[in-house]
């Protein structure tokens, strides 16, 4: 823990995937726009634009619920290739302003300003005096990064500034849209007081639910409880979450390069899936990515798991521990294929998710087997494909089983246009939130 | 039964046989061992269902008859005796064993001798002589090379061949292969080829220093069992049925880079890169310099661990070829070093990535490879 109060920036790009589509078409500027995907589907809305919202329309709502709400709507199935090309842009022109990002998804992520005033006063161009308080240099920061997102991207930003990532976060959210708010320092508990419990990152529905019965409704009142009752309703994670409420954060923001604890993917059909071969197609594309990720951060995992939802929403996650670390995406699957025979032995209903993920990471060096001269082939063999599906996207090359399904997607972060197989890769940090 | 026998004598009979008393097991009569007077001796004997041992002590023998009881509560409790002559008496149709040794007895319930597995007697096979202290090394070489989980079932064995008057023992866990050859003081008339479990084979080094006697390994007709009768104890054990993987391609004929090196001083510094390797993925990255003019070459070995921290250090080395740099699981480089009886070792290889081939100066009957890690230099 440092003495020294350090400057935390949240920064929220507004309504991103429909602010994307409303650059490259301007006539949407203006108008009610979701995107997620065919409104009679049964995806989500990723994004809606605030005239949509006006509407009660919110991202991660079903479609079908969107367009009661909305029918006037335009619905865009969104080109998620080009929201990661200006999300790059994005981070990028974060990290001018500090080494320690930390990207939350395609449109946020925390930043750590603490001993960045030259940078920030010479990319401001602002004298020393204007940011002397850590306040100071989080409106200069913030000031400048919305300009420049503004300018280079067309995007509009949000920014919250605060002592703590919690703070900083609610701050964004209260910004919005298109603005900035710095919670001086030593005044979190006052900012927080009034606020819903709900606003606190990392506290869902769930406990909002249980802590609306004992009668707590706002941040103040969550802040006031026993520490015995916080530990009843939330075990170990109670103290740190009334802290929390109380506007005291002091986890640090995690420097870019700390590894990745787990990567994983996974995807809801469109229709409920008996076909084991349809399944397996989907583990295989799955298998491709998440190897491709492990190999791109040169790491091995030691641990893969299955994840399946069946139509009734039941969720049952099967893992199993390898013999050797392993990247390679013919392990990945025949690992996960095996561990779904086992699963659809003991459970054959219709499937409505499916996801394949990794953890228990070790680096790249690996044991070489006497019997197995093929492996370093191999390896060198999968890091070519990477390199040529890097270049020339993913369909440049297929195995077998990736080339009749339907269900393959083009692109890593896109959903399947034929099938409505919306899936994501995921990266999980130390920091669950 | 009536048997009297020196608790000294006892206490070392049970000290071998217990050995082979299961752990845990749904048998429980496996946890017993088995007393029974046998021809003016005692015969101890015990079973885990995989290996049995048995050892034949000096007794007097008044009357015949036997019994088991529990291996923990006998052994436990002739331990604690004073060295004195010991009484162990069954009364007809009765299960409990009384002791009295000096001044102490006791009373423990058994179970009928009749129960007890039987003992495969393994006879009507092959049968070979081996010098005990031949073996004995031979073993501990190869052993350490077999692999301890299942997976591949043939390779927890050590894969035995006899040709000619030469016994060959291999064993490889997929990442190292240890090749050793005895031979025979009589040649065979039949090549064999069988593989032992190596937990058998490494109970059986624990018995051979005390023999001076040829040891005897002898086969059943099927190849299902084999025996190895030391003077008072035998050993019978399963043997595994599968193909043990052909190793014979994987010791590389050549190579670009030879080190001698003092295999006392490498032992040392590999245990110290250890500890800094035990907290990565066990890795020690061994860089060979030949010398130059006057300067001998050089091997460095050392170890990193992430955010911990590193060591380095130097040892002479004899190097033939070019400069060149391997890593190797430290685990597996201190096995080998530590079965070495000193002397000086010869490492063969052909860069970072291929196998390495380890043999000690002046002994062509043991070939160890060792296959290396791939890391980031």
């Amino acid at each position: 823990m440092s003495e020294t109060p350090r400057t935390i920036m949240h920064v929220d790009l507004d309504a991103f995937y429909v602010a994307v589509e409303q650059v490259r078409d301007p006539s949407l500027i203006g108008k009610p726009v979701i995107v997620g995907g065919d409104p009679d589907g049964r995806g989500v809305a990723a994004t809606a634009s605030y005239e949509a919202r006006v509407f009660g329309v919110r991202s991660g709502m079903p479609l079908r619920t969107a367009r009661r709400l909305c029918p006037q709507a335009i619905f865009l199935r969104g080109d998620y290739r080009a929201y990661g090309r200006v999300s790059k842009l994005f981070h990028g022109i974060l990290r001018d302003y500090s080494p320690i990002v930390q990207p939350m998804g395609l449109d946020e992520a925390y930043l750590d300003l603490t001993g960045c005033e030259p940078v920030v006063m010479s990319l401001a161009g602002v004298s020393e005096a204007e940011v002397a308080t850590p306040e100071t240099l989080g409106s200069v920061a913030g000031k400048s990064i919305r300009h420049r997102v503004r300018e280079d991207l067309k995007i509009a930003a949000s920014v919250g500034v605060a002592s703590g990532r919690s703070v900083a976060k609610i701050a964004s959210d209260a910004a919005k849209p298109d603005g900035l708010l710095v919670v001086p320092f030593g005044q979190e508990a006052e900012f927080l007081e009034q606020r819903p419990v709900r606003d606190l990152p990392g506290l869902g529905p769930k406990a909002e639910s249980e802590l609306a019965r004992q009668g707590v409704r706002t941040l103040g009142q969550l802040a006031a409880l026993p520490e015995s009752q916080l530990r009843s309703l939330f075990g170990q994670a109670g103290r740190s979450l009334a802290q929390r409420a109380r506007g005291f954060d002091t986890e640090a923001v995690p420097a870019d390069r700390d590894p990745a604890k787990s990567v994983s993917r996974e995807g809801t059909y469109a229709e409920d899936i008996v076909d084991r071969q349809v399944l397996l197609a989907t583990l295989r594309g799955f298998a491709e990515s998440v190897g491709a990720e492990l190999r791109r951060s040169k790491m091995r995992t030691r641990c893969v798991t299955l994840k399946l939802r069946y139509g009734d929403f039941t969720t049952i996650t099967r893992s199993h521990t390898l013999d050797r670390p392993a990247f390679a995406d013919d392990v990945l699957y025949e690992e996960t294929a095996a561990l779904l025979d086992r699963a659809l032995a003991e459970d054959g209903r219709a499937v409505r998710l499916i996801g394949l993920g990794t953890s228990n990471f070790t680096d790249d060096s690996v044991q070489l087997d006497l019997f197995n001269s093929q492996e370093q082939d191999e390896e060198v063999l999968l890091h070519n494909i990477d390199r040529l599906r890097q270049k020339y996207g993913r369909r440049v090359l297929e195995t077998g089983l990736t080339f009749f399904d339907e269900n393959s997607s083009d692109e890593d972060y896109s959903p399947d246009r034929r099938t409505g197989l919306s899936s994501q890769i995921g990266l999980k940090k130390e920091d669950g939130r | 039964m009536n048997v009297s026998c020196l608790q000294e004598n006892l206490a070392k009979g049970l000290g071998i046989v217990g050995r082979a008393v299961a752990l845990r097991s749904t048998l429980p009569i496996t946890s017993n061992v088995l007393l029974a007077s046998d021809g003016g001796r005692l015969k101890l004997a015990a079973t885990n269902l995989e290996i049995a041992l048995s050892c034949w002590v000096g007794a007097q023998v008044e009357e015949e008859g036997a019994i088991t009881v529990p291996a923990r509560l006998l052994i436990d409790f002739v331990n604690s005796l004073p060295n004195e002559k010991i009484e162990m008496t069954v009364a007809p149709r009765s299960r409990q064993l009384k002791l009295t040794c000096a001044r102490s007895q006791a009373t423990m319930s058994g179970v009928d001798a009749d129960d007890f597995p039987p003992i495969p007697t393994v006879e009507d096979g092959a049968s070979i002589e081996l010098d005990p202290e031949e073996l004995h090394t031979a073993i501990s070489q190869v052993a350490i090379s077999a692999a301890t989980d299942d997976s591949r079932p043939v390779l927890v064995g050590v894969n035995c061949v006899v040709e000619g008057d030469q016994l060959t023992l291999a064993a490889t866990d997929g990442f190292r292969l240890s090749v050793r050859h005895l031979s025979l003081s009589e040649p065979v008339s039949e090549s064999l080829q069988i593989i032992i479990p190596a937990r058998a084979l490494v109970e059986l080094n624990r018995l051979l220093p005390d023999e001076t006697d040829p040891v005897v390994l002898q086969l059943n007709s099927t190849r299902t069992q084999v025996l190895f009768r030391l003077k008072n104890c035998e050993l019978v054990t399963q043997l595994i049925q599968g193909t043990f993987p052909d190793y014979s391609q994987i010791i590389p004929e050549e190579h670009t880079t030879k080190a001698v090196i003092d295999v006392a001083e490498f032992l040392r510094e590999t245990r110290t890169a250890a500890i800094f390797a035990r907290d990565g993925s066990g890795i020690v990255r061994l860089q060979f310099t030949p010398g130059e003019d006057v300067a001998p070459g050089k091997l460095s070995i050392s170890a990193r661990a992430e955010e911990i921290g590193d060591n380095l250090s130097e040892i002479d080395a004899q190097i033939e070829g070019e400069a060149d740099k391997i890593a190797f699981n430290s685990k597996y480089l201190q096995d080998y070093l530590q079965v070495l009886e000193g002397g000086r070792v010869a490492v063969e290889m052909s860069g970072p990535s291929r196998q390495g081939v380890l043999r000690p100066v002046g002994d062509d009957n043991f070939v160890h490879v060792l296959m290396p890690m791939v890391v980031q230099w």
